[in-house]
């Protein structure tokens, strides 16, 4: 599904944000990166829905090189690529719904067909009595589910996150972790960027550890669900 | 062994959706009309500047405009006083007039061709000294001489033009003097070309002043909403999805600002026609001033509605990346 091959990305000549990666990542697994702030996350994370292109190396998504794509192809891929990002990206002049109704408006759903996925969507996040309301009267975890439902409403084939438990108190974060679950259930690819050693502790899923723009150590799912058990 | 040649990437399909309404060309344009709609009443105050603008920048094009059209118009009047005269010592016979009606009127830039008999001559004379025609008292037609006077086509009136017809018309056996009031063409020449090189100046200014305002603040209308430009490009908006609605309410805009404008310049102008003649010494309504003929107000409305697209499209360039 995922697959990265050497690559490496410098923003600047001597700023290297990622150095020789290579990673893969099958279709239906769930993927916690995590390292210190600056290890690289979310330029890795930005790499695989077409908003950065590596200085070297080749990133294959769905088997398409995301690293020759051509610029009117972009749109496509990031069709079936979910992202949430750390500070949500949602508009605040736009009601909740509007936010979510975007994803299918953009593939060019009908507006009754948008309204049921819509609703549907948001009911399984829990937000169905705000749909109404704007996005700048809504809490810190409010929001962020609503980035979720706009990144999970058309069922994409990956959902990439960054940082999605950032503000959040336990509760919101076990929800928004089961979430990621259930996405990956329904047989959603997942990656999630995060520092948060107590999601990924509670998660047991497939670990990758970056620091200064390197893989420093890859922990698989069986480990990590045994060091739980112990 | 290289797997990453092994395998042929299949095209990027789009997901795969529901057949729906609203599909076909039609119904895009309806999605993108009622999103463009749907903006403009979320950002009804950054509309309302915008539109506001345009309609100010344009009612100052159309009121140099108007200006300008209505002197053009008055020194168009005022032109038709150039006319060539050829002068005679007798009587033309009328055989004699219609020959040389024909071989002048075969001039190019020939208007009108008006034979002054002395008669006529004395009649005009007299005419011109009324209340004091005792001046006149003896004399007798025979002193005055008679002339044929041509009006000119328009395009002829300026003085080279004249000095060639004048020319041709020497050439014409029986015509020898000749007068056109040279001084008073030239003076007239030299106003017209002064008031149009003030004109075009002026109007070049205002327009350059005109599209830097308008496109500016189309510019910061779009900047006050890159984040919804950056969040369609990122759930995979193609750019004409992201373009369209933007470019649907940069013609609303440019539109209704025309619209605006040229409604404001009706009602200024039907305001000095009937205010204006207790502060001014002449009366308005009967000098002859016009409105802007229907074509200029068409082609300000057609203006607007350019600005407005050219302002929306230049405009995103700059903030769609992808």
């Amino acid at each position: 599904m995922i697959q990265l091959h050497n690559v490496s990305l410098a923003y600047q000549k001597d700023a290297t944000a990622l150095n020789a990666i290579d990673l893969r990542i099958e279709k239906g697994e769930f993927v916690f990166l995590t390292g210190p702030s600056g290890a690289g996350k979310t330029t890795l994370l930005r790499l695989l829905y077409g908003a950065l292109t590596p200085t070297s190396g080749q990133v294959l998504i769905d088997g398409q090189n995301v690293s020759r794509m051509p610029a009117s192809q972009i749109p496509h891929l990031r069709r079936m690529v979910g992202v949430v990002f750390q500070d949500f990206k949602l508009l605040s002049n736009r009601t909740v719904f509007e936010n979510v109704a975007i994803t299918l408006e953009v593939l060019g759903w009908g507006r009754v067909d948008i309204g049921k996925k819509v609703m549907h969507t948001l009911r399984q996040m829990g937000m169905e009595s705000k749909i109404n309301l704007t996005t700048e009267r809504l809490s810190g975890g409010e929001q962020q589910r609503v980035a979720l439902a706009r990144a999970l409403v058309n069922d994409p084939k990956i959902l990439l996150a960054d940082e999605p438990t950032g503000n959040l108190d336990d509760a919101n974060k076990n929800q928004i972790l089961n979430i990621f679950k259930e996405a990956n259930i329904r047989g959603t690819t997942v990656v999630v960027a995060t520092h948060d050693r107590r999601l990924i502790e509670h998660a047991h899923k497939r670990l990758v550890i970056l620091n200064k723009g390197e893989i420093v150590e890859q922990v698989e799912e069986e480990t990590t669900q045994a060091n739980q058990a112990q | 062994m290289n797997r990453w040649k092994k395998k042929q990437p299949k095209p990027i399909k789009p997901n795969k959706r529901p057949k729906l309404a609203g599909e076909g060309f039609g119904g895009r344009l309806g999605y993108f009309a009622s999103r463009a709609l749907t903006n403009i009443r979320q950002n009804v105050f950054v509309n309302v500047v915008t539109i506001g603008t345009i309609t100010l920048a344009l009612l100052i094009v159309a009121l140099f405009l108007l200006i300008f059209v209505n002197l053009e118009s008055a020194a168009d009047t005022w032109s038709e006083r150039v006319q060539v005269t050829a002068y005679f010592d007798h009587e033309l016979a009328q055989q004699e007039q219609t020959a040389l009606r024909g071989k002048i009127s075969a001039i190019p830039g020939t208007a009108k061709v008006t034979y002054v008999s002395r008669d006529e001559a004395l009649k005009r004379f007299k005419s011109r000294l009324r209340g004091q025609e005792t001046l006149l008292e003896g004399v007798r037609s025979e002193v005055l001489p008679t002339s044929i006077e041509i009006a000119l086509k328009k395009s002829y009136r300026d003085s080279g033009m004249i000095e060639a017809y004048v020319a041709s018309l020497k050439r014409i056996s029986g015509i020898s003097e000749v007068q056109y009031g040279e001084e008073w063409v030239q003076r007239f020449n030299t106003f017209l070309n002064f008031m149009r090189l003030v004109g075009a100046l002026l109007g070049g200014f205002l327009v350059i002043a005109v599209l830097f305002i308008v496109s500016n603040t189309i510019k910061l209308t779009i900047y006050a909403r890159r984040d919804e430009l950056e969040v369609m490009s990122l759930v995979g908006a193609t750019r004409f999805f992201i373009k369209a609605p933007f470019l649907i309410e940069g013609i609303i805009q440019g539109g209704s600002g025309a619209l605006l404008a040229m409604g404001l310049l009706y009602g200024l102008y039907e305001g000095f026609l009937h205010n204006a003649g207790s502060l001014l010494t002449f009366n308005p309504t009967t000098a002859g001033l016009a409105f802007l003929p229907s074509e200029y107000v068409g082609g300000i409305i057609l203006a607007g509605i350019l600005l407005g697209f050219i302002g929306s499209i230049t405009s995103l360039k700059r903030f769609i990346t992808v």
